[in-house]
């Protein structure tokens, strides 16, 4: 069987073969589960690009299930199993074996969604791979309302990308179309299809004013899920800006790039600044999520090549801090049985391992230099400002300022202040919590000082040394 | 490689520099120890770091010679390194400028990281702070000896983190936590600055080398340069203090003392200075940008000064008197006079660094006293550490002879010489006011009797760890100002710099006329206002009548202070009220009226209609639902398996 479907396969799986197993083993179900996560880290890397195909349709239009990565998704994937091989491993929640078995199964349908080459593959598992989330927030979560609003939401954006994909297939005569040049629509139906996915993926990332279901979502879910959730899933949108809409209807994407990049530069000022003054730790990170990716938002509304290359390192490290922060202030959580700022401080002191990683996750999420987030954010802010768009730039600036407040805050109210007295003592990081973490973190250093690899788009790479385009 | 057309320009004869790369690194290589096996390494981290940073050092002066080569017209040395992405090639220039400020950061670094060894003795966390010593270091050299502006960026960032996790050293006290993140969170707006100036570098130059950006400095327009220099002078602002970004200056203080005097005083916060000096071309090609930066440089020099008469905090006094001497610099280079302010940073090292290690000498002995108003009598009980403070302050004031008085001299005068006779009278007229807080500073906690409670402990073992560093420090903050800068354009200093601003000086003399009054007729000038400010210290705190009803006399000028000098001009409130706060009023307007109210009001009724389905549903069988979930996807994955399986069999 071709690698790439084994990676997709074998989660889902595995995750279902989970069931079967005695209810209540935790520490065997979590080590099923961050082997099987390791195993299919191992075939994204070993499959590489190659792909894997089979027509599926010829009426009314044609479409294959067919898988392969692009550039893009190869390091989207590959981000995807590493963050669930850290989630598994760390992985500290009642029922462990049925949580472990949504993770995978959440894994598996995302990285069908990220290898999907095929256009009506990609909106299957669009709607596949919020099932897993659903349930996890229906029997873990805090109120089954948030799981609705979640579903409700993205199920809307799912229904949207379906008819948009539909309409598509019939106009285009196939939908086999992702990672394929020349594929470009234009006319007549065009603009509305370039709504049906824009809307989907702009609610998927969120893009204010559609963020409203992410805040309590990204609060809610179990930290193990939502760091695989805000650090992969919320990628799916901006994946598919950044292979479908930019490369099937490029014309539309550049003539609405103003309201694009108005949107993206809203999203960007409003998180900094809700950010800034909430209690709830995990809150804090989710709308700087939605700060963080409403650059990324412009980046693509600027479609200049040093940005989009930006883009996609930007993704790779926002998933990395973003996952990484969500399990540290798990670990916090569980430690001290509260996330509310005013609540918590004085850790550092007992926990100086917990206090270095969570610092070195803030410091990659407020961009400092020689971390992953650094790079991202440099090279999108050269290409949009060499793009002519000196505004976003500006706003952006602005929005980095606040993130350096806002996540020292965040930082600084758990870990300094003195000791309390109304906290328990708890131990430092076990060495398995470490080990589930340090790849993320070791990534966010690597990546920071050596980005080039994530360097995919060809305009850049041919650029002769010391110059720039 | 190189390809057709494009020719680079690149600072500093390229090769093969092996010192220089080592010097560069074994700081890092420290912080690295240090940190990852600090509990074992106990009181052997101190001397582990020092020992690095010596061999740094001495490493820089062996590369002397590489670093003050020229040949074909490129001065100093330049290691190429690495590339960083496309079109982002990072390299190491070692010539006149950063052989400077490397000397002073391995050197005078050296005497403060060995005075820390005492210093911090006892301290719960000792490997910890000298791991992050060696870490600003190794990030203040990746700053001055980059051949690039994001390599600089990359140091810019660095030795801000650096200088926020000393800051917040003590993380237990709510006061140091709160320090570090104004000074982080102000460095930043200065980091935004200088990226703003990278982009606009880009887009005009096509590159980010210091050498290309240079060349082209004289084909960009007016309004390009401009807005370059002004965005780097944002963060030249924020990282050296200068008005309106100052105020994270004096709450930096909160960080044991040997970092104020590395971090607040020597090397950091004159990172702007060094900003400056290197981007001379640039601003030499736009005379308002010359004019912004030397306007803000004085007004930043007054400010600090008169800020200074009124603090009771030994620290803060000499954070202000840093602020303001600062200002000095920037003035100086701000005006294009760089050699003057360059030396002036160079004097400023030694004699702060000096001054914040004897006022550390009193802190340590008085069992973390910090007023002034609380000390008094000093001299008795602790002759040396009154020397040393009385040498500071006479090399400060700008005492004819001493370091201060050469460098402060070639600055008030060079402020003349481009044609800005008002930044020469408010550099002159600060140099009063410096003499008098100076002196007030050392009248009063040294003259007189002791008006505190805590007991003075002075000496014991391993009390010559302290005093070493700072009686090392004296001889150059005395007397290294008479020997590099005297004799104008043939000192030895202007020697030194020659490859690097000769042609402006010759640039500059040609454009303005030859000031009216000569050096040596400012210097006098000086010399007396000086000695005013100096009379009027003593005759309100030295004065056998002062001394007498001290105590009396120290509280009413605390309570009669004026509002605006103990609220200091109100520029935190200002702040406070035109940022801070309306920026926390919009975030709760946000998060707590528009998001659930407004925009999740579409999908409310929905989901509230679901949330009921859902809890119906939960509370009837809930295994039940997730084993719908399972099969779902689990069907999903029979039905590509049954397809791979049909597609392999093909």
């Amino acid at each position: 069987m071709p690698l790439v479907l084994v990676s997709i396969l074998l989660p889902i799986v595995a995750g279902a073969l989970l069931v079967t197993l005695p209810r209540g083993d935790r520490v065997l179900s979590r080590a099923i589960g961050t082997v099987v996560a390791a195993i299919t880290f191992g075939t994204v890397l070993a499959a590489g690009t190659g792909d894997w195909s089979v027509r599926w349709l010829s009426r009314p239009f044609e479409s294959a299930f067919h898988f392969g990565a692009t550039p893009i998704s190869y390091w989207i994937a590959l981000l995807l199993a590493l963050c669930t091989a850290c989630a598994v491993a760390a992985c500290r929640v009642e029922r462990t074996r049925d949580f472990v078995a949504l993770l995978l199964a959440l894994e598996g349908t995302m990285l069908g969604l990220f290898l999907a080459r095929d256009l009506l593959v990609f909106a299957l598992f669009w709607d596949l791979m919020l099932v897993p989330v659903f349930f996890a927030l229906i029997g873990w979560g805090e109120h089954p309302a948030t799981a609705w609003r979640y579903f409700i939401y993205n199920f809307a954006g799912g229904l949207t990308l379906l008819l948009a994909t539909a309409a598509f297939g019939v106009i285009y005569g196939s939908t086999d179309v992702i990672g394929r040049g020349g594929a470009a629509l234009a006319g007549g139906w065009a603009p509305w299809i370039y709504a049906g996915f824009a809307f989907a993926f702009l609610v998927k990332t969120p893009v204010w004013p559609l963020h409203t279901w992410m805040p309590p979502t990204y609060s809610g879910l179990p930290s193990p899920m939502v760091s695989v959730v805000s650090g992969v899933q919320s990628k799916a949108g901006l994946y598919g800006f950044l292979v479908i809409a930019t490369a099937l209807l490029p014309a539309y994407v550049h003539q609405y790039a103003t309201p694009l990049m108005v949107l993206g530069g809203i999203s960007l000022i409003y998180g900094a600044v809700v950010a800034l003054v909430q209690n709830d730790a995990k809150r804090i990170v989710a709308y700087s999520s939605l700060s963080h990716l409403g650059l990324i938002v412009i980046a693509i509304a600027s479609a200049n090549p040093l940005a989009l290359d930006g883009a996609l390192v930007y993704i790779v490290a926002h998933g990395l801090f973003s996952a990484a922060l969500f399990l540290l202030l798990g670990y916090v959580e569980e430690r001290e049985g509260t996330r509310g700022l005013p609540r918590l401080g004085g850790l550092g002191w007992m926990n100086p391992r917990l206090g270095g990683a969570l610092c070195i996750a803030v410091l990659a999420a407020l961009g400092l230099p020689g971390l992953a987030g650094f790079a991202g954010e440099l090279l999108i802010l050269i290409g949009v400002y060499q793009a002519g768009y000196v505004w976003p730039v500006i706003v952006a600036l602005v929005a980095i300022v606040l993130a350096s407040a806002y996540m020292l805050r965040l930082y600084q109210d758990i870990m300094n202040g003195p000791q309390r007295e109304d906290l328990p003592i708890r131990a430092d990081l076990t060495w398995l919590e470490g080990l589930a973490v340090a790849p993320l973190l070791a990534a966010l250093l690597l990546i920071g000082v050596f980005p080039k690899p994530l360097l995919v788009n060809a305009a850049i790479t041919s650029a002769q040394s010391g110059t720039l385009p | 490689m190189g390809d057709v057309g494009v020719t680079h320009h690149v600072l500093g004869v390229a090769g093969s520099y092996p010192m220089l790369l080592a010097l560069w690194l074994l700081p890092l290589a420290g912080a690295v120890i240090c940190w990852a096996f600090g509990p074992q390494l106990r009181a052997m981290a101190g001397w582990l770091v020092s020992a690095l940073v010596g061999a740094s050092f001495v490493l820089a002066v062996l590369s002397w010679r590489d670093g003050t080569q020229s040949a074909a017209g490129a001065a100093g040395a330049n290691q190429p390194l690495f590339s960083w992405m496309p079109g982002f090639d990072f390299g190491l220039l070692l010539d006149p400028l950063s052989l400077l400020w490397t000397f002073i950061i391995t050197g005078v670094g050296f005497l403060i990281v060995f005075y820390s060894i005492g210093y911090m003795q006892g301290d719960r966390a000792f490997a910890r702070f000298f791991a992050y010593m060696s870490f600003f270091v190794f990030a203040m050299l990746t700053l001055v000896l980059s051949d690039n502006f994001v390599g600089l960026l990359v140091g810019w960032g660095l030795v801000g983190l650096a200088s926020y996790f000393l800051i917040g050293f003590w993380f237990e006290r709510p006061s140091a936590v709160a320090a570090a993140r104004k000074a982080f969170v102000i460095n930043v707006v200065g980091d935004v600055g200088v990226m703003l100036a990278i982009f606009v570098i880009i887009v005009h130059v096509h590159s980010i080398g210091f050498g290309d950006t240079f060349a082209a400095a004289g084909t960009l327009s007016a309004a390009v340069v401009l807005t370059i220099c002004v965005a780097l002078f944002i963060g030249a602002a924020a990282k050296s203090a200068q008005v309106p970004l100052h105020t994270w200056l004096a709450d930096a203080m909160e960080g044991p003392t040997p970092v104020s005097a590395l971090i607040h005083a020597a090397t950091m916060v004159t990172a702007g200075v060094y900003l400056i000096a290197r981007c001379a071309p640039l601003w030499n090609a736009s005379h308002e940008a010359q004019l912004v930066v030397g306007t803000i440089g004085g007004l930043t020099a007054l400010l600090g000064a008169i800020l200074g008469t009124a603090q009771w905090d030994i620290k803060r006094i000499l954070a202000y008197s840093t602020m303001s001497q600062i200002g000095y610099m920037i003035m100086g280079v701000g005006v294009g006079a760089y050699e003057a302010g360059v030396a002036q940073f160079f004097t400023h090292a030694f004699f702060k660094a000096q001054l914040f290690l004897g006022a550390g000498l009193v802190i340590h002995a008085l069992s973390d006293e910090q007023d002034i108003r609380r000390m008094g009598g000093l001299w008795k009980k602790m002759p040396f550490a009154f020397w040393v403070m009385l040498t500071g302050v006479l090399s400060i004031s700008g005492v004819p002879g001493f370091s201060g008085f050469f460098s402060k001299d070639e600055v008030i005068y060079g402020a003349l010489q481009h044609g800005h006779p008002w930044l020469d009278a408010i550099g002159i007229v600060t140099a009063g006011i410096t003499a008098y807080y100076m002196f007030r500073l050392l009248f009063v906690a040294f003259l007189g009797e002791y008006r505190g409670e805590a007991p003075v402990h002075v000496g014991g073992a391993g009390s010559w760890i302290m005093n070493v560093p700072v009686a090392i420090l004296v001889v150059p903050s005395v007397a290294i100002g008479g020997a590099l800068l005297f004799g104008g354009d043939a000192s030895p200093w202007a020697h030194f710099f020659a490859p690097l601003f000769a042609a402006q000086a010759h640039l500059a003399a040609a454009q303005t006329p030859a000031p009216a009054i000569s050096e040596n007729f400012t210097s006098v000038i000086v010399v007396i206002v000086v000695a005013i400010g100096f009379a009027i210290a003593w005759q309100r705190y030295a004065t056998a009548t002062a001394q007498r009803d001290a105590v009396d006399r120290l509280r009413t000028e605390s309570e009669k202070m004026p509002a605006v000098l103990t609220n200091l001009f109100y520029f935190d409130a200002a702040i406070d009220v035109i940022f801070i706060r309306p920026s926390q009023a919009l975030g709760r307007f946000f998060g707590q009226v528009l998001d659930p109210r407004v925009l999740d009001g579409a999908v409310r009724e929905i989901v509230v209609t679901a949330g009921w389905l859902g809890t119906l549903v939960r509370s009837l069988q809930t295994g039940l639902l997730r084993a719908y979930a399972l099969i779902l996807v689990f069907g999903a994955a029979c039905f590509i398996a049954y397809y791979a399986i049909a597609g392999a069999a093909h």
